[in-house]
Parts: C-alpha cells; structure tokens; sequence
C-alpha cells in the first residue's frame, strides 16, 4: 500500500470484522436500483441484514442525477428523448451519471456507519474504495484515487463515487466507465463552463479513459476480477435479496423514484 | 426574468444557483449542484437563508446568513456557504440566463 492509504492502518481491519455478503442479480430497471440503496441502506443500519456488496446489472438507458441536481442544468431533454433516456434521481449527492447497460460498471456497499466511524467524510470516500483500486491495478490500469470522489488513471477518469450515513449505515455507491460513446454523452448531459474550470480541458470525452481501452478485456471479465478483489481482501459470501425486500423495493421504485415530484425535486 | 450563478471550488464541486430579484430581494430561489450534504434537507435551510435576502449583500453577508441558517450537524462536503454566496453574486451581477458551451 502507498503512503497515500497508511493513514487508514488503524481503520482497515474493520473489514474483516464484518461478515460480507454478496448480491449480483440479473439485470434491474433504473428505478429499483435506486430504490434498493435505499432499502437496504436501512436493512444494513438495522441490523436486519449483514453488510453487503451488490453488483448491478441495468436494464435499460438512464441518466442518474445526483441528490442535489437540476434536471434542466444537466439533461438536455432532447437527447434524453432521442437515445432513450429515463431520468432518475438517487439519494446521494454527486454528478450525473450517463448510463448504458453494457458500459457501465455499478456497486453499492451497505456497511454499519462504524465502519467509516473517525473518517472525515471525504477520506470515507478512498477508504471504502481501496479494494477496487488494488482490483483495477491487478488488471494491469494505474488507478488512483483523486479526493473527493473520483477512481482516476495516468489515462483519465475512469468512474465516480457517492456516499451517505444513514440509518445507523453508509452507503457508498460507484458507476465506473466501462466503455462510452463520447458524442451520446454530450447530447444526453449537459456539462458547463464553470464545471470544468479546473479540469484543464473544456471537452469532457478527453477526461474518460474506459475499462474496455484500458484493460482489452470483456466487462464481465473485469467484474470478476473486482468481486474476488473483494472476497480476497474482505471475505464474501454468495447471498440474495429477501423477497420482502425485493418487494418493499418495487414500491419505493414505483412510489418515490419513479414520481415526477422527486424526480423533478430539482427542477 | 431567471438569472443564473455559477461556482466551482477548486477541486471540490459545483453550487449553481438560480433566482429572481422582486422588488430588490432575492426571490425563487434555487440551489443545485453535484455536492454532497448531510442531512439533504439542509438545502431548504441554505435556500430559506438566502430567500427574501437584499439584492446588494455581499458574498460575507450571504455566507454569514446561511452559516447560521445550518443546523450545528449539518455537512458540506466539496463545498461552502462562501462558494454559495460567490454563486448568487455572480446570478446577480453577470447571470443573465443560462451559459453554456
């Protein structure tokens, strides 16, 4: 480990005080995605669940704003129209995220909050990532960890992570660029000026550098390679989602996600 | 008509800001961005600090306000009530609609 992560010594071993579960289904609308970090955020701050990394698969073409964004700021509603896009809105905070099935990368951990308990929140943010740097490495890509919230590379970027306390848990969610068609992206998201005023660069493709390009290797592949990442530094093992909340994450996705009122919340 | 602000903390994140001036207040206001905050429903409390604020008050005067809006737990992350004061100075004083690449 470099020096850059020493300062998580004394934090690192609660991992494996925990007992990690496993969830990788088939794919899930938008919606329900949304809904179960929400659903199982609080299964996990109650106790009612053990921690758990899910993997997604997506169903269908999705904008995923933000907690605090502006749908009218980020989505040009033209574009979302034309490449069929649903607009959605998740409960953390964070940048747009501009999602096709097969070229995005997603999981979610739900851990007890004593697990970051001592972190500032910006240090949560590497800390509850270092596996996934260690995976992607393992693959052969430079990955780093630029504060607050980005998995970097000497190529560009390469995904971005969100997080929230909640419930007594933490959720930390990421979406990694798998691949990306650069010119779709600039017709669905619209991305300023001032967004970009320290990033060096005013064209946002020039800032991506993709799995697929780095690694040469099939999604599932890198999926893998992460998941046992995991299972190798953390412990994990196989488990699902319970009927009941399967069920109670239908709702919630239908009830809340799927609702103008939030997800219009920030018109 | 809608006026429109801007900022971006150097390596943190963005706070935009839309609004209308009624009769030299600040009005209709709305604070958006890719930042994190805890709880979520602070914003209301960032938003109700700044709402019916004069249209002259500097970027102190608005930090000020919202600071002592904020509830003691509240948690800004990436960004703060300066950057917000910064983006409604610039709706205010350069904010004519939105600008964009």
């Amino acid at each position: 480990m470099s020096t850059d992560t020493d300062r998580f010594a004394r934090f690192r071993p609660r991992w494996n005080e925990l007992d990690w579960q496993l969830i990788r289904t088939g794919a899930q609308a938008p919606e329900l995605h949304m809904a179960l970090d929400e659903v199982l955020t609080y299964e996990v701050g109650s106790g009612h669940r053990k921690p758990t990394l899910r993997i997604w698969e997506w169903a269908s073409n999705a904008v995923i704003l933000g907690r605090f964004q502006s749908v009218r700021n980020e989505v040009d509603p033209d574009g979302a129209a034309r490449h069929d896009i649903t607009v959605m809105r998740r409960i953390t905070g964070g940048g747009a995220m501009f999602i096709e099935p097969q070229n995005a990368i997603t999981y979610s951990i739900y851990a007890p909050d004593s697990l970051v308990r001592g972190l500032s929140f910006i240090d949560s943010y590497a800390f509850m990532d270092e596996w996934v740097i260690q995976g992607l490495r393992s693959l052969g890509v430079e990955a780093e960890y630029v504060p607050i919230n980005d998995i970097s590379s000497t190529a560009g970027k390469i995904g971005g992570a969100a997080q929230t306390r909640r419930g007594g848990a933490v959720l930390h969610h990421v979406t990694m660029a798998y691949d990306m068609d650069p010119a779709k992206m600039l017709e669905v998201l619209r991305i300023g000026r001032e967004k970009l005023s320290d990033k060096g660069s005013v064209s946002a493709n020039k800032r991506v550098a993709p799995l697929r390009q780095q690694t040469q290797l099939p999604r599932q592949v890198v999926i893998d390679r992460l998941v046992e990442t995991f299972a190798d530094l953390r412990g994990l093992t196989g488990g699902e989602l319970t009927t009941d909340e399967l069920t109670r994450a239908e709702a919630l996705a239908k009830e809340k996600f799927l609702s103008d009122e939030w997800r219009y919340l920030l018109p | 008509m809608p006026l429109h602000g801007e900022f971006k903390q150097p390596g943190g994140k963005l706070v935009v800001v839309d609004l209308e001036l009624r009769d030299g207040y600040l009005a209709e206001v709305h604070v958006s961005g890719d930042f994190f905050l805890e709880p979520p429903e602070a914003l209301d409390d960032i938003v109700a600090a700044l709402t019916g604020t004069p249209v002259d008050a500097s970027e102190d005067d608005l930090a000020t306000r919202i600071d002592e809006a904020l509830a003691p737990d509240a948690m800004l992350i990436g960004f703060d009530a300066r950057g917000v004061g910064k983006a409604v100075r610039r709706a205010v004083t350069d904010g004519s609609p939105r600008e964009r690449l």
